[in-house]
């Protein structure tokens, strides 16, 4: 089945391992037939930052805010999202926390009805979730500290999409240490993974 | 005794502002002397730049006044503050991005020894506090994930090699409180920060 998948890549350099994951990714969605959009928040200079009127109307509907009307669409037309970053301070980059804080927004990714107190899931279109993320700390160290980043994702974010969503974690630790043929090697199963999305 | 006070809001009237305010008048009533950084008010930029991305890992890592001069204070100061709304059950991203720009090697830890053996470096620390809200409910928070908490507790407080007393004060399901429920919180703000010693 041909899905429509948008991927999210947040680092700073496409010549970095990360920039070659996100090639190896494309590449395996492509041979698929998937049909793909790219979204690179350094690249577009994507704000992080959540404005004041954007959380005044954190409420509000989605065409109060049309500085994020291309974000909203791409989001409502996927279904199947695929996150390639590397891990900081045990989670997302800036650049992407701030992309969930801004784009997953009230009307489209959630609803909140009167008088609730929790939110109701709203980006039911998204039945697939893939994060490929680099950790410059070993696996251990980030047990310790508890995934965060992970949990942001797989539990809380993908409680608003389809109810059978699937979320999964590929991840490459201690990047800095690793040698070329285990790098390559990771490339390779991103490619051959997201093949079989 | 000094303590540094983050606060990342977009909105100056909000509940974080006054929570911020509440912290200070505590902090400074039991004689601490205090530095206030309100990221937002600063313009702070919300993600860190391609050019110190690639400068990270050299001996010069930060490369703006306004980072330098946080970091000095990071160095130096007794306690670090965090007031922040929870949103996708993390930090905001400037506050992120604040953690990925100025907590860099030689400031927040140092990479050490042909292993790059990761040696903590924020051991001034006596404190580490964060102050938060959350739009959930409190058995929510603990089910789904508390990626905030994690970060800052665990994954800073790390670097303080456990000296650090780690406090966390917390307001659940925000928008359904009561204005006296909300007061109540601001006076147990500035009560718990008023009894650092």
């Amino acid at each position: 089945m041909s899905r429509r998948v948008l991927v999210v890549f947040a680092h700073p350099s496409r010549d970095s391992l990360n920039g070659a994951v996100l090639d190896h990714a494309v590449n395996g969605l492509s041979r698929t037939g998937h049909d793909v959009r790219v979204r690179d928040l350094y690249a577009e200079n994507f704000s992080s930052r959540l404005t004041c009127d954007e959380k005044r109307g954190h409420l509000s509907a989605p065409d109060t805010k049309p500085q994020l009307a291309d974000d909203f669409a791409d989001l409502l037309w996927c279904d199947a999202i695929v996150l390639v970053h590397p891990t900081w301070w045990g989670g997302q980059p800036a650049i992407l926390k701030g992309w969930f804080d801004r784009v997953w927004a009230s009307g489209v990714a959630w609803n909140l009805p009167e008088g609730a107190s929790n939110i109701r899931p709203a980006l039911t279109n998204v039945r697939r979730i893939v994060t490929v993320a680099t950790h410059g700390s070993p696996w251990r160290v980030n047990a310790v500290q508890g995934v965060p980043g992970r949990r942001i994702v797989n539990r809380g974010m993908r409680a608003v999409c389809h109810p059978l969503c699937r979320a999964s974690w590929i991840a490459l630790y201690a990047v800095d240490r690793v040698s070329d043929s285990r790098r390559r090697r990771f490339l390779r199963r991103v490619e051959r993974r997201m093949a079989r999305l | 005794m000094h303590a540094t006070v983050l606060l990342a809001h977009p909105d100056p009237e909000s509940f974080a502002h006054a929570v911020a305010r509440r912290a200070v008048a505590g902090l400074e009533a039991a004689g601490w002397a205090v530095d206030l950084i309100d990221l937002y008010a600063l313009d702070y930029p919300g993600a860190i730049s391609p050019d110190e991305w690639h400068a990270y890992a050299t001996a010069e890592p930060i490369l703006d006044d306004t980072v330098r001069s946080h970091a000095d204070l990071v160095r130096r100061t007794d306690a670090l503050v965090f007031v922040y709304p929870t949103w996708w059950s993390s930090v905001p991203a400037v506050l992120k991005s604040w953690m990925e720009r100025t907590l860099v090697p030689g400031v927040a830890f140092a990479l050490e020894g042909p292993k790059n053996r990761l040696v903590p470096k924020l051991t001034n620390l006596k404190y580490v506090v964060g102050i938060t809200t959350y739009g959930s409910p409190w058995w929510y928070v603990k089910l789904v994930n508390d990626a905030g908490r994690r970060t800052i507790s665990r994954t800073v407080g790390l670097l303080a090699r456990g000296r650090a007393s780690r406090r966390w004060l917390a307001l659940h399901s925000l928008d359904s409180r009561s204005p006296e429920h909300r007061q109540k919180f601001l006076d147990r703000v500035e009560r718990e920060m008023a009894s650092l010693r």
